[in-house]
């Protein structure tokens, strides 16, 4: 039914003049805001056992910054790539193959320093009554990972170097802590997680299987790279460095305080001691100075050994038909962004 | 006799009638969807929007026609379908008889009602989600919790449609079968039960719609199968073109599954259709 009052017309032409006048305005103030100092810097997460917890527990981005801080917390790399395509990050940190995921998709983000490089920290859990003492037992049971994470990664990388379809094991996609809660039910045989969902699998009738360190030596390497978005290093290149830098500071509080740095841990991640100094011996920190070498990041000029493991990772993928195929080589060398490292380094 | 010749208009005038709006109607239905498809295919066409956010349209065809023909993660469409339809029919099923039965007795004994009345109001506004936590916890990641949580989603239209229905019925008309000498059981099957249908059958649709919107929310956990799932995989895979292609599915499927809900209600009312 079209409108009829004399004023419709005139009320529905100002209302429409309000509504823009009200739009250009919020715009305006969104783009105003951001353009200068931010009001504060959104920060994800992975709850694992690295540097970050260092980092958050000594408030070392907001002394360096000078700014608030929103630490995000995500289950997996999954989920925080997730959280990069809905803009709501400014930092985050990813395992190579969500990294590679983000490079085929083509989120706004670059790998800036190395988190960690991962060893047993995350291992395959089975259950011990179960007589899983090799790959081809898991044909036929239940397992759990985070898909699109690491685990999920090595889970199929040491099925398939075993000779076994990866389709033949019941694979379900669970974040570490909802495998806890179904192992804990009896309801899965197997899981690839890691620390500290992982211990307790463990200690629930648990052992180990496999781990990301053996795995590493056998030609799959899995770590964790910190990631920074697009338009904030444009934004606010001095920012980046400033993480970068307070990031180096807590893994150099890692490496030469371990036990301040274990107490640290054990208190974010509410465990006891002598676990956290086991999880933290199953994970390698990497010194800035050594990220920028060959083996790790490398130069600006010269992109080192991660560019390889990226490339090598997006074939395996690809092959799974989780990526629809991989990117050239220039792509993942754009991904990788040491310079921030060189700077905060003194390079 | 001659009052319902009067009352309905002759033939010809009522076809005059009645096929005009028709036209303008049909005309504007089609009329907003081609628009939005034009307005989907010029933003991504002049890339006005990321394609990670909105893939085009021929994209999101082709994903559709992939998991048709070769499948999406060791499964077709067809199974991934399946699968949900089973799980959204056992839960509602099982609400509607567990529902209806029970909003029925609400409406007409104030004692059931005082009983179950606090339980339905108190978990209705709960999110599904949290919902699901729990029942995880306490089913296991099989089957038995998405079908619990659809069941436990769709009861609360059911329960209350068929209560408010219950306590809306004409009192007059349990009079004037009571003075023509009905028993209780064709009081029941004669007055309440009719007047009770209409109430039921909007009850059974909200319902419905709502279970399905629980759907996804019972597919995050621990699936392997099932168009939700599908979409929740693909979106942790950033497959933008996969979840849009879903949600067309099960939207497409929940326009499907209404119209059936609507024509097994002209079956069983009949009277409001004539």
């Amino acid at each position: 039914m079209a409108c009829r009052l004399a004023g419709c017309r005139l009320a529905g032409f100002r209302l429409a003049g309000f509504g823009i006048a009200a739009l250009i305005a919020l715009i305006a103030l969104v783009h105003g805001a951001s353009a200068q100092t931010p009001s504060k810097v959104v920060i994800g997460y992975l709850d694992l056992v690295s540097a970050q917890l260092v980092t958050k527990a000594l408030g070392l981005h907001e002394k360096e910054m000078g700014l608030p801080v929103e630490w995000v917390a995500f289950g997996s790399g999954g989920d925080l790539n997730r959280g990069v395509a809905a803009g709501q990050l400014n930092f985050g940190g990813v395992g190579n193959p969500p990294a590679t995921l983000g490079v085929s998709r083509g989120l706004p983000y670059k790998g800036i320093f190395v988190i960690d490089m991962l060893g047993p920290v995350e291992s395959l859990v089975v259950r011990a009554d179960k007589h899983i003492d090799k790959p081809q037992d898991l044909v036929g049971k239940t397992m759990a990972a985070p898909f699109g994470s690491t685990t999920h990664y090595m889970t199929i990388a040491y099925l398939r170097s075993a000779g076994v379809d990866p389709t033949s094991v019941k694979l379900l996609d669970m974040a570490p802590n909802d495998a806890v809660a179904a192992w804990l039910r009896g309801d899965i045989d197997a899981a690839y997680v890691w620390e500290p969902a992982l211990n307790k699998m463990v200690t629930n009738g648990g052992k180990i299987l496999m781990d990301s360190g053996s795995m590493a030596k056998a030609g799959y390497p899995t770590w964790d790279i910190g990631v920074v978005m697009d338009d904030f290093v444009t934004q606010h290149p001095d920012l980046v460095t400033k993480f970068v830098k307070s990031e180096c500071a807590a893994i150099d509080y890692w490496l030469t305080k371990p036990e301040q740095t274990a107490a640290i841990i054990a208190k974010e991640l509410k465990l006891p001691l002598d676990d956290t100094r086991r999880m933290m011996a199953g994970t390698t920190m990497v010194s800035c100075r050594d990220q920028i070498g060959a083996d790790y990041l490398g130069t600006s000029n010269h992109k080192g050994k991660f560019v390889d493991t990226l490339v090598a990772t997006a074939t395996f993928l690809t092959d799974q038909k989780r990526l629809p195929k991989v990117e050239p080589r220039e792509s993942y060398e754009k991904f990788i962004e040491p310079k921030f490292l060189e700077t905060a380094v003194g390079q | 006799m001659t009052s319902v010749e009067q009352a309905s208009p002759p033939p010809a005038i009522a076809r005059q009638r009645f096929l005009p709006r028709l036209r303008i109607e049909h005309a504007l239905t089609a009329g907003s969807i081609v628009s939005l498809m034009v307005l989907w295919t010029l933003l991504s066409r002049y890339k006005l929007v990321n394609p990670l956010f909105l893939p085009p349209p021929r994209v999101v065809w082709n994903s559709f026609i992939e998991v048709l023909t070769v499948g999406y993660q060791g499964k077709l469409l067809h199974e991934h379908l399946a699968a949900s339809l089973g799980r959204i029919f056992a839960g509602y099923a099982a609400a509607c008889v567990v529902g209806i039965p029970l909003g029925l007795l609400m409406g007409l004994n104030t004692r059931v009602k005082a009983v179950f009345d606090p339980i339905v109001e108190f978990y209705r506004p709960l999110p599904p989600l949290a919902l699901y936590t729990l029942l995880v916890m306490w089913l296991g990641i099989g089957n038995a919790s998405k079908i619990a949580l659809l069941f436990l989603a769709a009861l609360p239209p059911l329960s209350i449609s068929a209560m408010q229905a219950a306590r809306s019925i004409d009192t007059g008309h349990i009079r004037a079968a009571q003075m023509l000498g009905a028993t209780r059981a064709q009081l029941f099957r004669h007055v309440l039960l009719p007047s009770c249908l209409p109430g039921i059958c909007t009850g059974m649709r909200i319902s419905f719609g709502f279970t399905y919107t629980v759907l996804v929310a019972s597919e995050i956990v621990a699936a392997t199968a099932g168009v939700g799932w599908m979409i929740w995989d693909a979106s942790k895979f950033l497959l933008s073109d996969v979840v849009i292609m879903g949600l067309f599915v099960l939207g497409l499927t929940g326009l499907v599954l209404d119209w059936f809900i609507r024509q097994f209600e002209r079956l069983i009312t009949p009277w409001r259709f004539a």
